[in-house]
C-alpha cells in the first residue's frame, strides 16, 4: 500500500515535470560556447563619446550560431595606473549591447602619452565568469565645414589633438570617408587620408537631397587604433531641389476619376431613367383614368 | 364593334386560361426534378460559403471559371433577347406577336439568373455593399453594375407593360377562377380599361421603351465586353470585342428563343400560334447572325495566328493543344452546322431549326469558355508551378452544381410567369385583328357601294 | 491503552506525510502544466523567437522585440492611404548576381506569415531567346506608376500612395479579383480558403504589414512600409546573401542593397538598367540590371528543394541537368 503510493507519487510528478519540457529542459551546457567580449568607443558630432561594450555566446563550431547575453550589468571604468574612476553603466540589450553616453563635459583621466584608458568589466555571476576588455584611445577633435572654395563646393575636414598644453596638435595618416546622407544609409561620395590635419574633398554638384534640398554630409573616421570611431556631420542646402513630381490627379488610377467620366456617365443615367420616370407617370395616367372610368359606371 | 371585341377577349381568355392553371402529372414531374436541381446547386452554394473558394477548381491564375463564363452567356442572352424585341416592338415587325412574350421574358429571367453567377465568383459576400458605397468609377465593373441594374429595371418595366392588357382582360373574364388570382389581376392591370386614350398613352410609352431598350441592351453589353477587352492580356486585349461580344450575344439569344419556341409550341399544343413561318423567320434571322459570328471569329483568330507575335503565338498553341476539341466543336463545328441547315430550303424544317440552334447554343458556351480561360492559362510571365491545379483549370462538381443550379432556376422561372400569363400576348392578337378589320373596312364599304 | 497511542501517533504522522507528499506532487504538476499551457499560449500568440543567453547562464527562447513596433506604430488602413512623404520608393534587382539562394522569398514569407507555396517574391526562369542563357528572375509586385490594378478595382481596394507605393486594403477588398487578371506580371494571389493563420489577434490589420491576410483577398508584395518608416530596409532586400536588391527612394536618387549605396540614376546609366514589359505602358518602379558577366553559373540555383526545381522543367537546361543526375544515381 505504502510502496504503491510512493511508486505513484514519484510517477506522477516525474510525468508532470516531464511536461514541463520548457523550464528545465533547456541547454545549461555552456561548453560548447565561448564567450566574446567586445569595447569600442564612437565619439559622435556633439563631441559626446558612445562607450559600447558587446557580450556574446558564439558557438566553437558553428560560426552562425552566436548567442547575445542579455541583461547583464557591464560597467565603464576610466582607469589611471591603478586608478578606476566608474564612469557609468548599463544592461545588456536583446543583442547583448551595453552602452553609455559620456557628455562632452566630462573630464577624463588622461596618460603621460595623452591616452585616455577605457576598460569594461563584467562583474561575472555563478554560470558565467568575469570578463574585461580594456581599450586606450586619443580624444579626437574632428572639424567640418561645407565650404565653397574658389567656388568649388568642398568638404574641409580638420582634425587635431590637444597636447598636453592645450595646444592643438593636427593628425597624420588617418583614413577617413565622406558620405552623405540618405533615408536608409549613408552614400559615399570620396575617402582619403588626413595629412597635416586637414582633408579636402571636391563635392559633387549633381546630389539632389532632401525635399527641401539639404544636404547633411558625414565624415567617419571608423576602427582607427588611436581614435576608435569619429563621426562629424554638417547640413548645408547644397541640394538640385528635386521639383516635386507632379502629383497624378484624375486619371485612371486616382482616386478621383478623370472628368470626362463623371460627365459622360451623369448624361447617360439621367437620360434613362428619365425615360423610366416618364414611363412610370404614364403608367400612373393610366391608372387614374381607370379609376375614373371605374366611378362614373 | 365594342361587342364584338368584349366577346373576342372572352373567348381568347377561355382559349388561353387552361394554360395558366394547367398542371399535369407530367408538368409536376418536371418541376419536382428542377426544384431538386436547385437544391443540389443550393447545398453547393452552401459548400462553397462555409468552405471558402478552395473546393471550387479557381486558382492564382486562372481565377475566373465556370461562374463568369456563365454570367457571360446569361447576359448575353438577356441583352440579345431585350435586342430582338426591342427591333421587333419598334418596328412593328409581321408576325411579332407570337414570340415576343417569350422573348421578353427570357431577357428578363437570364438577367435575373446572370447576376447571381457573378455573385458566386466573390470572395467576400458580406462585402457586397461596398460596391455602393465605395464605388470607383474607373473600374469597368462599376459600369457593368450600373449597367446591369439599370437594364434589369429597364427590361422589366417594359415586360410589366405588355403585360398589362393581358392582366385587363384576364381580370375582366376570370369569374371562376381563384380569388387571390382575381385580386392579382385586378392589382396587376392598374385600371386598364382598354379606353381609346389609355391604349394610345400605352402603345407610346412601350415604343419609346422599345427604342430605349435597344440603346440600352448594346451600350450594356459593350461594357462587359469591356471587363475584358480593356486590360493587357493576350487573347482579351482585341479592339473589336465589343462588337463581336454583341454579335454572339445575339447568336446564342436568337438559338435559345428558338428552342423555347419549339418546346412551348410543343408543349401547350400552339401549332396556331406559333408556326413554320416563325421558325423561318428564326432562321433566317440565325443564319445572317451565325455567318456574322463566324466571321468575328475568324477574323479575331486570323489576325492573331498571321502576326504571330510571341504571346499570341503561345497563347494559340494553348487553344490548338490543350483545347483542340473545343475549339473545333465551339469555332468550326458551332459555326457551320446551323450554317448549312439553314441555308439550303429543303433543310428548313422545324425540327432540324431547333437542332441547328441547340447546336448554336452549345458551341456558344464553349467559345464563352475558350474566351475566358485560355487567356488565364498563358500569362505574359510563364507559370512555372507544380501543383497541377494551378497550371491548368478543371471546373469541380460544385461549379458544375451551380451551373446546372441556375438553368434549372431559370427554366422554373419561365413555367412559373408561363402560369401567370399567357404566353401568347392576346392582347396583341386583339390588337392585330383590330388592325384587319381597319384596313378591311373601307374596302368592305367600297364594295358596298 | 499503551499499545494503541503510539500506533495512533504513527498513523497521524504517517497521514500528514501523505497528505504532504499528495499536495506537493499535485502542486508541481499542476504547476508545470500550467507553465506549459501558458508558455503554449505565448507561443500561439507571438511570432518570432530569438535566443538569449541570461546572467544565470541558462539559454532561454523569447519573443522578439515587435518588428513593426506595434503598438506604437501601427497604421490604420485609412492612414495607411497617404504615403510616407516625400519620397518615391524604387527598386533595381541586379540579374547578375542572382543565383537563386532563395533567400529573399524565405525572409519575406517569415515575416509576412506566409506558407510554403504562398510567395510575394518569386524567383522565376527566364530565357530571353534561343541563344541566350537563361537567368534567375526575381519578381516582387512592381509598384507601376501607372498601375493596371489600380485602374479596374471597383471599391478601390487597391490604391496607389503619393509615396508611389500600392497597397491592398483587405478591410475593403471584396475579392472580385479583377486585379489579378489585369496585372500583366502574375503579381497578385488570392486566399482562397479560410486558414488559422487569418485569426492572429497579436497586432491588429495594417495594409502596410500585411498581416493577418482575410479569406477572400487579395494579397502581394508591398514593398515592407513598416520596414521603411523606421528607416531599415524590406526583408527582401537585407536577407539576400549576394546584394541582389538594391532598394531606395528616386527622389533623393540614392538606392543601397545593405552593403553598397549608390547613385539610383548611375546605377541605371551605367548597368544598362532597364524594367520588364516596357512596352505594356504600366511604368513599373522596379528596374532590372541585365544578367552581364555573371557572377555565378546557371547549375548554382540548381541546388533547390526537388519540387522547386521542378517548376522550371519546361526550360532546357533544367531538363539537362536532371537528365545528367538520373544517369548518375
Amino acid at each position: 500500500m505504502k510502496t504503491t503510493f510512493f511508486r505513484c507519487s514519484i510517477f506522477i510528478l516525474l510525468f508532470g515535470l516531464l511536461f514541463n519540457t520548457n523550464g528545465i529542459a533547456q541547454e545549461n551546457d555552456l561548453s560548447k560556447y565561448r564567450m566574446r567580449f567586445n569595447l569600442k568607443t564612437i565619439k559622435q558630432h556633439d563631441n559626446s563619446r558612445i562607450l559600447e561594450a558587446n557580450f556574446i555566446a558564439a558557438n566553437k563550431k558553428d560560426r552562425k550560431d552566436r548567442i547575445p547575453v542579455y541583461d547583464t550589468e557591464i560597467e565603464f571604468f576610466n582607469v589611471l595606473d591603478d586608478d578606476e574612476v566608474l564612469i557609468g553603466s548599463s544592461k545588456t540589450d536583446k543583442e547583448g549591447k551595453a552602452n553609455i553616453t559620456v557628455p562632452e563635459n566630462h573630464t577624463y583621466l588622461t596618460d603621460g602619452a595623452g591616452n585616455i584608458n577605457l576598460v569594461a568589466r563584467f562583474k561575472g555571476t555563478d554560470a558565467l565568469d568575469e570578463e574585461e576588455e580594456e581599450l586606450s584611445v586619443k580624444n579626437l577633435y574632428l572639424d567640418m565645414n561645407l565650404t565653397e572654395i574658389d567656388s568649388v563646393r568642398s568638404v574641409v575636414v580638420n582634425a587635431y589633438v590637444l597636447d598636453s598644453l592645450g595646444a592643438k596638435s593636427p593628425v597624420e595618416g588617418t583614413d577617413i570617408l565622406i558620405s552623405v546622407e540618405g533615408m536608409l544609409s549613408k552614400m559615399p561620395i570620396g575617402d582619403g587620408t588626413i595629412e597635416d590635419g586637414e582633408f579636402i574633398l571636391e563635392m559633387p554638384v549633381d546630389i539632389p537631397g532632401d525635399v527641401n534640398g539639404d544636404l547633411t554630409v558625414y565624415s567617419i573616421i571608423e576602427d582607427h587604433d588611436e581614435y576608435g570611431d569619429v563621426i562629424q556631420k554638417k547640413t548645408a542646402n547644397w541640394g538640385i531641389i528635386n521639383g516635386q513630381s507632379k502629383k497624378d490627379t484624375n486619371t485612371l488610377w486616382s482616386e478621383a476619376a478623370p472628368i470626362w467620366m463623371y460627365m459622360v456617365l451623369t448624361i447617360l443615367l439621367v437620360g434613362v431613367w428619365a425615360n423610366y420616370l416618364y414611363t412610370i407617370n404614364n403608367l400612373f395616367k393610366i391608372r387614374k383614368e381607370g379609376k375614373q372610368l371605374e366611378m362614373d359606371t | 364593334m365594342d361587342g364584338d371585341i368584349v366577346s373576342r377577349k372572352r373567348e381568347l381568355v377561355k382559349e388561353f386560361s387552361p394554360m395558366l392553371g394547367k398542371s399535369s402529372p407530367f408538368s409536376k414531374i418536371w418541376i419536382g426534378f428542377l426544384i431538386v436541381v436547385i437544391l443540389v446547386g443550393l447545398v453547393a452554394f452552401v459548400l462553397q460559403v462555409i468552405k471558402g473558394h478552395e473546393i471550387t477548381g479557381m486558382r492564382d491564375n486562372v481565377v475566373w471559371g465556370i461562374y463568369i463564363i456563365n454570367f457571360i452567356f446569361f447576359v448575353c442572352l438577356s441583352y440579345s433577347g431585350a435586342f430582338i424585341s426591342g427591333i421587333l416592338h419598334f418596328f412593328k415587325t409581321p408576325w411579332k406577336n407570337s414570340v415576343s412574350r417569350i422573348v421578353e421574358i427570357i431577357t428578363v429571367l437570364s438577367l435575373i439568373v446572370g447576376p447571381i453567377f457573378i455573385l458566386l465568383c466573390i470572395g467576400r459576400l458580406d462585402r457586397l455593399h461596398y460596391l455602393f458605397i465605395y464605388p470607383r468609377i474607373q473600374s469597368p465593373i462599376t459600369w457593368d453594375i450600373i449597367a446591369i441594374l439599370t437594364d434589369l429595371i429597364g427590361c422589366f418595366i417594359y415586360l410589366y407593360l405588355t403585360f398589362i392588357p393581358d392582366f385587363a382582360m384576364l381580370r375582366d373574364n376570370s369569374e371562376d377562377a381563384p380569388s387571390w388570382r382575381q385580386k392579382l389581376y385586378k392589382t396587376l392591370a392598374i385600371g386598364y380599361q382598354d379606353t381609346l386614350t389609355q391604349r394610345e398613352t400605352l402603345h407610346k410609352i412601350t415604343r419609346t421603351m422599345s427604342a430605349m431598350i435597344i440603346v440600352l441592351a448594346i451600350v450594356a453589353y459593350t461594357v462587359l465586353a469591356w471587363i475584358f477587352s480593356l486590360t493587357l492580356q493576350p487573347g482579351w486585349n482585341s479592339t473589336i470585342f465589343a462588337p463581336y461580344f454583341i454579335v454572339a450575344g445575339l447568336y446564342s439569344g436568337v438559338g435559345v428563343i428558338i428552342i423555347s419556341m419549339f418546346l412551348i409550341r410543343k408543349y401547350f399544343k400552339l401549332d396556331h400560334y406559333i408556326r413554320k413561318i416563325h421558325f423561318i423567320g428564326a432562321g433566317i434571322v440565325l443564319l445572317v447572325i451565325s455567318l456574322l459570328f463566324g466571321y468575328f471569329t475568324f477574323s479575331e483568330y486570323f489576325s492573331r495566328w498571321f502576326s504571330h507575335k510571341i504571346q499570341d503565338t503561345n497563347l494559340l498553341n494553348t487553344l490548338f493543344n490543350k483545347y483542340f476539341w473545343e475549339f473545333i466543336l465551339a469555332n468550326y463545328i458551332g459555326v457551320l452546322v446551323p450554317i448549312v441547315i439553314l441555308f439550303f430550303k429543303k433543310f428548313r424544317t422545324i425540327k432540324s431549326i431547333t437542332f441547328a440552334a441547340v447546336i448554336a447554343v452549345l458551341g456558344l458556351w464553349l467559345n464563352r469558355y475558350l474566351i475566358v480561360v485560355p487567356t488565364l492559362e498563358t500569362p505574359y510571365l510563364p507559370i512555372q508551378d507544380t501543383r497541377p491545379e494551378f497550371i491548368h483549370y478543371s471546373a469541380t462538381w460544385i461549379e458544375w452544381a451551380l451551373s446546372f443550379a441556375g438553368i434549372a432556376a431559370f427554366v422554373l422561372f419561365f413555367i412559373l410567369i408561363m402560369k401567370l400569363v399567357p404566353i401568347i400576348p392576346m392582347s396583341g392578337i386583339i390588337d392585330y385583328e383590330r388592325e384587319q378589320k381597319r384596313h378591311h373596312k373601307p374596302l368592305i364599304q367600297n364594295q358596298k357601294k | 491503552m499503551a499499545g494503541i497511542k503510539p500506533k495512533n501517533n504513527s498513523s497521524n504522522r504517517r497521514k500528514f506525510l501523505k497528505l504532504g507528499l499528495m499536495s506537493s506532487v499535485t502542486a508541481v504538476t499542476g504547476a508545470s502544466l500550467l507553465a506549459n499551457l501558458a508558455s503554449e499560449e505565448e507561443l500561439k500568440s507571438s511570432g518570432e523567437k530569438i535566443k538569449l543567453l541570461t546572467p544565470d547562464g541558462k539559454i532561454v527562447e523569447v519573443d522578439a522585440d515587435n518588428i513593426n513596433k506595434y503598438p506604437e506604430a501601427h497604421i490604420t488602413p485609412a492612414e495607411s492611404r497617404k504615403g510616407i512623404p516625400n519620397r518615391k520608393f524604387v527598386m533595381v534587382i541586379d540579374l547578375a548576381r542572382c543565383k537563386n539562394a532563395r533567400n529573399c522569398v524565405e525572409s519575406c514569407q517569415k515575416a509576412h506569415n506566409l506558407d510554403y507555396h504562398e510567395e510575394f517574391m518569386k524567383i522565376q526562369l527566364i530565357q530571353d531567346n534561343e541563344e541566350a542563357s537563361p537567368y534567375w528572375f526575381p519578381k516582387p509586385c512592381f509598384h507601376c506608376d501607372e498601375p493596371p490594378c489600380v485602374t479596374v478595382c471597383p471599391t478601390g481596394a487597391t490604391f496607389k500612395r503619393d509615396d508611389g507605393i500600392v497597397l491592398i486594403d483587405n478591410d475593403r477588398c471584396i475579392g472580385c479579383k479583377f486585379c489579378i487578371t489585369s496585372c500583366p506580371y502574375s503579381a497578385r494571389q488570392f486566399n482562397w480558403g479560410h486558414k488559422d493563420k487569418f485569426d492572429r489577434t497579436d497586432q491588429p490589420y495594417s495594409p502596410e504589414t500585411s498581416v493577418p491576410a482575410a479569406e477572400g483577398t487579395v494579397m502581394k508584395c508591398d514593398f515592407c512600409p513598416d520596414l521603411l518608416r523606421q528607416g531599415k530596409l524590406p526583408h527582401c532586400a537585407k536577407a539576400c546573401p549576394m546584394g541582389v536588391i538594391y532598394f531606395g527612394d528616386k527622389n533623393e536618387d540614392i538606392v543601397t542593397n545593405g552593403e553598397e549605396t549608390v547613385r539610383f540614376s548611375e546605377l541605371i546609366k551605367d548597368r544598362a538598367g532597364y524594367r520588364h514589359l516596357e512596352h505594356l505602358g504600366t511604368k513599373p518602379n522596379v528596374y532590372y540590371l541585365p544578367a552581364v558577366n555573371r557572377q555565378f553559373p546557371l547549375e548554382r540555383g540548381f541546388d533547390v528543394d526537388e519540387d522547386i526545381l521542378e517548376r522550371y522543367k519546361d526550360v532546357p537546361e533544367v531538363q539537362d541537368f536532371k537528365n545528367q543526375n538520373k544517369t548518375k544515381s
